[in-house]
């Protein structure tokens, strides 16, 4: 006797009759719930070819079309409801903030050097950082000028809040990288892993020169240096250190972000020594190797 | 224009163009009701282009790894009875289920291949059609092919070179993974997809 577990019914067969049964309810929320609730053992991979006439001999339907119908319907709407899980995870949130983040400066540069051209702002202001030179006053005429100057305002505004959130999402959701990355990159490293199972799953190799896919691919395939830094670039102990440092740092960076990105996904709980440990490998590595005089 | 029937049933020729019936999926330009299926945006296509022999036929059941955003699903479920399609990328599957919604015969899994849990779902299939973008697609397919497809029912599948190994030249990647393949498949023929595809070949194989 073997016990086939299907969609539609749970079949008790021997010598390819069924003998037993339990038959799923053919209405479309009984087949979605037994859709999501399935746990799956697999069997004879012959039963697998007449799931159609084991479904129309336990009356679960009357015909073929009917079992393709059902199944249609019942997969579509469980499809449904795992992407809208899916999407809905605090780590494809972040993704998509940071994400709107970027699309948010790029227009927000765009439309400044619109303004520039369009108002002939002097050499001096359009060179000085865009957020002092473009602000709606006396040095941009017109109405509808002034009017993109206040959007682009706004912009800048709607950018702050995005950062905010996400700040406050990071802490939630990845203590432990917001702490050692800050919450910023921390989300960047988030999103281009492709989540934070994905980050936490990756060798702190990897973390370490994520997005010089361009140079490592040139490391690789031609044998030139391979990229010291990717993403992490932007951490201020990488960026702020002497160039002869900086892959030695960001490899210890990587290294303790590997280490946090698996805390925060598997434990979920904040690790304040982490930190501590990474200021003094850090300190460490900055010193200078100290050679025996000869 | 004038249509003429591809040796394939359910494929049709409109001038040089490849093009299957039905209603307009994403976008793409048709004639009729000839929607154009175009090589360059459909690795399927672009076999057929290459004058590979695809086992293709009105009858058949497919399971389709890789589905993605649906653009070949599409064509596919003009010539064929039934595709059960799997795609894990959330954004690809979405557009994926928007897709199946106007079709009668395509069945989404928002599922990873390479962990099939769709064993309580899925029939017995003639065809395993595969194109996804994974260091281990050889095994993926043999997992796939051992659970769900028919005795000697047909494979279609896709090799990226590039995600196998980038330093590797491609021809050495196809060898490789067509060697993998042969421990379940007896493979038919590999044909590469130049140049419609860069470093991708299609091997078309049968179960064993």
């Amino acid at each position: 006797m073997t016990l086939i577990k299907t969609w539609f019914a749970d079949l008790e067969v021997q010598d390819r009759t069924i003998i037993g049964s339990y038959v799923c309810p053919s209405d479309l929320p009984s087949v979605v719930a037994r859709l999501q609730a399935e746990d799956y053992a697999d069997f004879d991979k012959r039963y697998r070819g007449v799931f159609r006439e084991m479904a129309i001999q336990s009356h679960f339907v009357n015909a073929e079309p009917e079992y393709v119908a059902i199944l249609r319907a019942a997969a579509i709407s469980r499809a449904r409801a795992q992407i809208t899980r899916a999407f809905s995870q605090p780590d494809a949130r972040i993704t998509q903030l940071i994400d709107a983040i970027d699309d948010i400066d790029e227009s927000i540069n765009l439309l400044s050097e619109r303004l520039a051209e369009w108002c002939g702002l002097e050499f001096e202001q359009v060179n000085q950082p865009v957020a002092s030179a473009i602000a709606p006053g006396p040095s941009i005429r017109g109405p509808l000028a002034q009017e993109l100057a206040i959007s682009i305002g706004q912009l800048r505004e709607l950018r702050q809040s995005i950062a905010d959130a996400i700040e406050r999402k990071m802490h939630t959701t990845a203590p432990n990288v917001s702490s050692l990355a800050g919450e910023l990159l921390g989300a960047r490293l988030i999103a281009r892993a492709g989540g934070l199972e994905a980050l936490a799953r990756m060798p702190s190799s990897k973390i370490q020169v994520m997005g010089a896919s361009k140079a490592l691919f040139k490391h690789l395939k031609y044998g030139s240096k391979p990229p010291k830094h990717g993403l992490i670039f932007q951490h201020p102990l990488v960026r702020g250190s002497p160039a002869g440092n900086r892959g030695k740092i960001a490899r210890a960076i990587a290294a303790k972000i590997a280490i946090a990105a698996r805390l925060d996904f598997y434990s979920k709980q904040a690790y304040p020594a982490l930190m501590a440990q990474l200021e003094r490998r850090i300190n460490d590595l900055q010193k200078p190797i100290r050679r025996d005089p000869v | 224009m004038y249509a003429k029937p591809h040796r394939i049933p359910g494929v049709y020729l409109v001038g040089k163009h490849l093009a299957t019936r039905g209603s307009v999926a994403y976008g793409e330009r048709a004639l009729g009701e000839y929607r154009l299926w175009d090589p360059r945006r459909s690795k399927l296509a672009a076999l057929l282009k290459k004058e590979a022999d695809v086992p293709l036929n009105s009858e058949q059941i497919v399971l389709y790894l890789g589905a993605a955003s649906g653009t070949t699903v599409s064509h596919l479920a003009d010539i064929v009875s039934l595709i059960y399609a799997v795609e894990f990328a959330p954004r690809a599957a979405r557009d994926l289920i928007f897709m199946a919604e106007k079709r009668t015969n395509i069945i989404p899994l928002f599922s990873d291949a390479s962990r099939p849990d769709y064993g309580h779902i899925v029939e017995l299939v003639d065809l395993l059609y595969q194109d996804i973008a994974q260091k281990k697609q050889a095994e993926i397919a043999i997992t796939n092919a051992e659970m769900f497809l028919k005795s000697n029912g047909y494979a279609c599948i896709f090799i990226k070179a590039r995600s196998i190994d980038v330093t590797a030249k491609p021809k050495t990647v196809y060898r490789t993974q067509v060697k993998k393949l042969g421990e379940v498949f007896d493979i038919i023929r590999v044909h590469e997809l130049g140049p419609f595809y860069k470093d991708h070949a299609a091997a078309i194989a049968r179960l064993k």
